[in-house]
C-alpha cells in the first residue's frame, strides 16, 4: 500500500516542481482533501463523537447501579452497554484521538510540510469511520453482550445467534488495520521528514512519545488483528480454534484471554504514552525552561513502551496461578511512569528557583497547564492501585470492582485528561480559536474531580468485593454507598464533558472563541513558529533548529541581546 | 528532490490565505541543505514497518497453531497424510524468486532497464506458478476446513500466504510495467526496493507456513 503514494512523491519525473503540484491536485481526490492537519482534525472530531457516545453508555449504567433494586435496564441490556462503552471508550475514543492529534501535530513539530503519505493518510480515516460504523451497527444488528475483552464466558458465546458479535469483529479488525496505516505514516514521517538540523534526539517530547506509542501500536494491534480475525472464522465459519475440547479436533478455550490481552495490555500503554508526552511539552512550555532532563523523560517514554509488553498475563484472570514474571513486569512498567513525573515535578522546582516567577504564576494559572496539573493525582492514584493489583494478579482484584477502578484511573482517566489537555493546548494552533479559560476552570474541576470520585468509589467497591459484571444488588447491602459515590462522580464527569463539547462547539465551530495568534503560550518548539491555523504547506520558514526547543532558544537569544543593547543605554528593567 | 528538507519549503506556492503576514520570531532563514544526510527510502521505510506489522498478525495465528498442537495427543490428527512434495516445490520456485526480484534491483541500479524488465516478468512467473501450488494443495489435501483444527490452520495458514502473494503479483506486475516505461534509474528506484521487500516478506511467510505446517508437524 505505500507503493502507490510513491508515485506521486517519487515518481518518474526528474527533480524539482513535482510536490506542490501534486499537492494542489491532491484535495479533489479525497472528501476534505489530504492535508494532515484536516484529516488529523476529522479523527479528531470522530473520537469526540465516539467520547460523547461512551459516556451517555456510562451515565445509563451508572443510573442502574446508582440505588438498590433499580430496574432502568435489566442484566442483559446492562451487559451491553457494558460491552459497547469498553469498546468506544478504548478503539473509537482514545485510539483515534491520539492518532488525530499525533498526525495534526507531529509535522508540525518536526518543520515538515506534510506526512509522508498523504494519500494513505486520509484513506486511512475513512476506513476508520467505516470500521466504527461496522462497530457501533453490532449491538442494532443483535445481542453483543462479552464485555470488551470478549472474554465471557471464554472465549464467547459462539452459539449465540445473530450477526452483531461478527459485526463488531469485522469493524474492529477494519478500525485497528486503519490505526496501523496511520501509525506506519507517523513514525515513517518523523524518520523521514524532519526539518534540518532536527536530528532525533532534537524530536519534541510530545512527537516522541507519539512515536513509542506508535512502535507499541505497531506490534500489538496486529496481534488484535489477528485474534479478533481468527475468532470470526470461529464464529462465522464454525471453526472451532477457541472452542471444544483440546484434542485434535477441537481447540482451546484458554488460548483466547491470552492472545488478547497479549495485544489489549500494551495497547492500553500505548494510550497513555502520548498523555504522558503531551503534560511533559505543557508542563515544560508553562514553566518557561526545558524539562529537567529531556533525555531521561524520552527514556522513560520508551520504558513504558518496551515494559508494556512484560505485564499482559497480569490481566488473564485464568491462569492456573500467578506468575511471578507477569507481577514483575506489571510493577516494573509503572517505574518510568513516576520517574516521568518526578522530572515534571523538578521542571516545576527548578523553574520556581531560577525563572521569572509571576511569569511562573502566570503559567499554572492558564488552562492547558490546569488540565495538566490535574491529570497528576488521577495518574498518581492509577499508580497506586496498580501496585495493589499487580501484587494480587490471578487473584480477586481481577474479578472484582478493584481492577474497574485501576483501569479508569491509568488508562481511560490519565489518557483522556491528558488527552484533554493536548486539545486545549494544540487546539488553538490547529483551529486558530483559544477555548474559553473560564469554561476551562470549570471543565477541569468537573471532569478531574469527578473522575477522582468515580475511582475512589470504584476502588473501594474492590475491597467490598463487588464483582465486575454486576448489574445489580439488593437494598441495605454494603456496596450501597460506594455505587452512589461511582455514580455521582460518572455524572460530574459527564456534565463536565458536556461543557467541554458546548465551549468546543461555541470557541472553535462557531469561531466564537479569542484568536490565538501565532504563539498564545510561549511554546518553544517548531508549531508555534507558523501562523494558527497554519497555511497548507505548514510553514514558509523555519528559524534554526540547534536544540530539542528551537523557540526557546530564540527567545533566550533575543532578551539577551536586548539585555545587551540596554545595557548600552544605561537603562534598567526589561520586560 | 532526494533532500525532503528542501521540498518543505522551497518550490511551495505562497499562501492566498488572506491571514496576515506570518510573523516570524526570527528572520533567519532556513540554513541549506544538510550534507550527507539524503532522505531517501521513504516508501522503503514505509513497507517494512507494514511487514513488520504483517508479522505480528501472522504470529499470533502461529501462537494459536502451536498452543493448540501442544494441547493435542495426535497432531495432526492421524487421517492427516503430510506431503512433501508440493512443499518442497514451493520453497524452491520461493528461493529462486527471492534472487530473480533482487535481480531486478541490481539491473535498475545498473540503468539497465531491458534486464530489469526482464528479471521482474520471470519473478511473476515464479509467483504465478507458487500460487498454482498452493490452490493444488488446497484441493488435494484431503480433509475440509471444518473436519479438525488442523484442517482449520493449514486453510488459513497457506491462504494467508496466498494473499499476500497475490498482492505481491500485483505489485511486481505495476513495477515491471513502470520498469518498461523508465521510471527508474541509479538515483531513483525506491519503489522498485519497497516492493521487493514485500516479495522477501512474503517469501519469509512461506518459511514460517511451511515450518510450522510440515516440518514441525509430523507424525512420529
Amino acid at each position: 500500500m505505500a507503493m502507490t503514494d510513491t508515485e506521486v512523491e517519487q515518481g518518474g519525473q526528474p527533480e524539482a516542481t513535482s510536490l506542490p503540484q501534486s499537492d494542489a491536485a491532491l484535495p479533489d481526490a479525497w472528501p476534505k482533501g489530504t492535508d494532515h492537519k484536516y484529516i488529523g482534525s476529522l479523527f479528531v472530531a470522530a473520537a469526540l463523537l465516539f467520547l460523547v457516545a461512551g459516556v451517555v453508555l456510562s451515565i445509563v449504567m451508572r443510573a442502574q447501579l446508582a440505588t438498590p433494586d433499580a430496574d432502568i435496564v435489566g442484566d442483559r441490556t446492562y451487559r451491553q452497554l457494558f460491552t459497547m462503552h469498553g469498546v468506544f471508550s478504548v478503539f473509537l475514543f482514545l485510539l483515534p484521538v491520539w492518532l488525530g492529534l499525533g498526525s495534526a501535530i507531529v509535522p508540525l513539530q518536526i518543520g515538515a510540510a506534510r506526512l509522508a503519505f498523504p494519500r494513505l493518510h486520509a484513506m486511512s480515516f475513512w476506513l476508520f469511520l467505516a470500521g466504527a460504523a461496522m462497530v457501533t451497527a453490532a449491538p442494532v444488528a443483535s445481542d453483543v453482550f462479552h464485555g470488551w475483552a470478549l472474554s465471557d464466558p471464554i472465549p464467547v458465546r459462539l452459539g449465540l445467534p445473530g450477526r452483531g458479535p461478527d459485526l463488531l469483529l469485522l469493524g474492529l479488525v477494519v478500525v485497528c488495520m486503519a490505526a496501523v496505516l496511520v501509525v506506519i505514516n507517523i513514525v515513517v514521517t518523523i524518520l523521514q521528514l524532519r526539518a534540518p538540523g532536527m536530528t532525533l534526539r532534537r524530536v519534541p517530547v510530545f512527537s516522541w512519545s507519539i512515536m513509542v506509542s506508535g512502535a507499541v501500536l505497531l506490534l500489538a494491534l496486529p496481534v488484535l488483528i489477528g485474534a479478533f480475525a481468527l475468532l470470526f472464522v470461529d464464529r462465522h465459519y464454525g471453526a472451532s480454534l477457541f472452542s471444544g475440547f483440546t484434542g485434535s479436533r477441537g481447540g482451546n478455550p484458554l488460548i483466547w484471554p491470552r492472545l488478547f490481552w497479549f495485544g489489549a495490555y500494551p495497547v492500553l500503554w500505548a494510550l497513555v504514552i502520548p498523555a504522558l508526552g503531551a503534560v511533559s511539552e505543557i508542563v515544560a512550555t508553562f514553566a518557561g525552561r526545558p524539562l529537567f532532563s529531556r533525555d531521561r523523560a524520552s527514556a522513560a517514554l520508551v520504558g513504558v513502551g518496551v515494559l508494556s509488553f512484560a505485564g499482559w498475563g497480569s490481566e488473564v484472570t485464568n491462569l492456573s496461578r500467578p506468575r511471578p514474571l507477569f507481577i514483575l513486569g506489571a510493577l516494573a512498567v509503572l517505574a518510568p511512569v513516576a520517574l516521568l513525573i518526578l522530572n515534571w515535578l523538578a521542571t516545576l522546582r527548578l523553574a520556581g528557583k531560577e525563572g521569572d516567577r509571576d511569569a511562573l504564576r502566570r503559567g499554572f494559572g492558564s488552562t492547558p497547564m490546569l488540565w495538566a496539573l490535574g491529570m497528576l493525582p488521577v495518574l498518581a492514584l492509577g499508580l497506586a492501585a496498580s501496585v495493589v493489583s499487580a501484587l494480587d494478579a490471578g487473584r480477586d482484584a481481577h474479578e472484582n470492582y478493584w481492577q474497574v477502578g485501576q483501569q479508569h484511573a491509568l488508562f481511560f482517566g490519565a489518557a483522556t485528561i491528558g488527552a484533554v489537555a493536548a486539545l486545549s493546548f494544540w487546539g488553538p494552533k490547529l483551529w486558530g480559536r483559544r477555548l474559553s479559560d473560564a469554561l476551562g476552570k470549570l471543565e477541569i474541576l468537573a471532569v478531574v474531580g469527578g473522575t477522582l470520585l468515580t475511582v475512589l468509589g470504584m476502588l473501594l467497591l474492590g475491597v467490598q468485593d463487588m464483582l465486575v459484571h454486576t448489574s445489580t444488588f439488593d437494598s441495605g447491602d454494603e456496596w450501597e454507598i460506594g455505587n452512589l459515590v461511582v455514580s455521582a462522580g460518572a455524572a460530574i464527569v459527564g456534565l463536565g464533558l458536556i461543557v467541554l463539547l458546548l465551549d468546543l462547539l461555541g470557541s472553535v465551530v462557531a469561531g466564537r472563541g479569542k484568536a490565538s495568534g501565532a504563539d498564545p503560550w510561549g511554546g518553544q518548539t517548531l508549531e508555534w513558529a507558523t501562523p494558527s491555523p497554519p497555511p497548507r504547506h505548514n510553514f514558509d520558514a523555519l528559524p534554526e533548529i540547534r536544540s530539542g526547543a528551537p523557540l526557546l532558544d530564540l527567545q533566550v537569544g533575543q532578551s539577551r541581546s536586548r539585555q545587551s543593547e540596554s545595557d548600552l543605554a544605561s537603562d534598567g528593567g526589561t520586560a | 528532490m532526494s533532500l525532503v528538507a528542501v521540498s518543505a519549503t522551497d518550490n511551495l506556492p505562497v499562501p492566498a490565505s488572506g491571514d496576515a503576514p506570518v510573523v516570524l520570531p526570527t528572520g533567519a532563514p532556513l540554513p541549506g541543505p544538510v550534507p550527507g544526510r539524503p532522505r531517501r527510502g521513504t516508501s522503503t521505510i514505509g513497507t517494512l514497518l507494514l511487514v513488520t506489522a504483517d508479522a505480528m498478525v501472522l504470529g499470533a495465528v502461529v501462537a494459536v497453531y502451536l498452543a493448540i498442537k501442544e494441547g493435542s495427543t495426535t497432531w495432526p490428527p492421524s487421517d492427516v497424510q503430510v506431503g512433501t512434495y508440493i512443499p518442497t516445490m514451493i520453497t524452491l520456485t520461493a528461493l529462486m524468486s527471492g534472487f530473480s526480484v533482487q535481480w531486478g534491483i541490481f539491473a535498475a541500479r545498473r540503468n539497465d532497464g531491458r534486464n530489469a524488465a526482464m528479471a521482474l516478468i520471470l519473478t511473476l512467473f515464479l509467483g504465478l506458478s507458487m500460487a498454482n501450488l498452493e490452490w493444488l494443495s488446497f484441493v488435494r489435501s484431503g480433509f475440509g476446513f471444518n473436519d479438525h483444527t488442523y484442517g482449520t490452520l493449514y486453510d488459513i495458514l497457506i491462504g494467508y500466504h496466498l494473499l499476500h502473494l497475490l498482492a505481491a503479483i500485483v505489485v511486481v506486475l505495476v513495477l515491471a510495467f513502470r520498469t518498461m516505461a523508465g521510471h527508474f534509474s541509479t538515483d531513483r528506484h525506491d519503489a522498485l526496493r519497497a516492493g521487493a521487500v514485500y516479495w522477501q516478506y512474503t517469501n519469509v511467510v512461506w518459511f514460517i507456513v511451511v515450518t510450522v505446517l510440515f516440518i514441525l508437524s509430523r507424525h512420529g
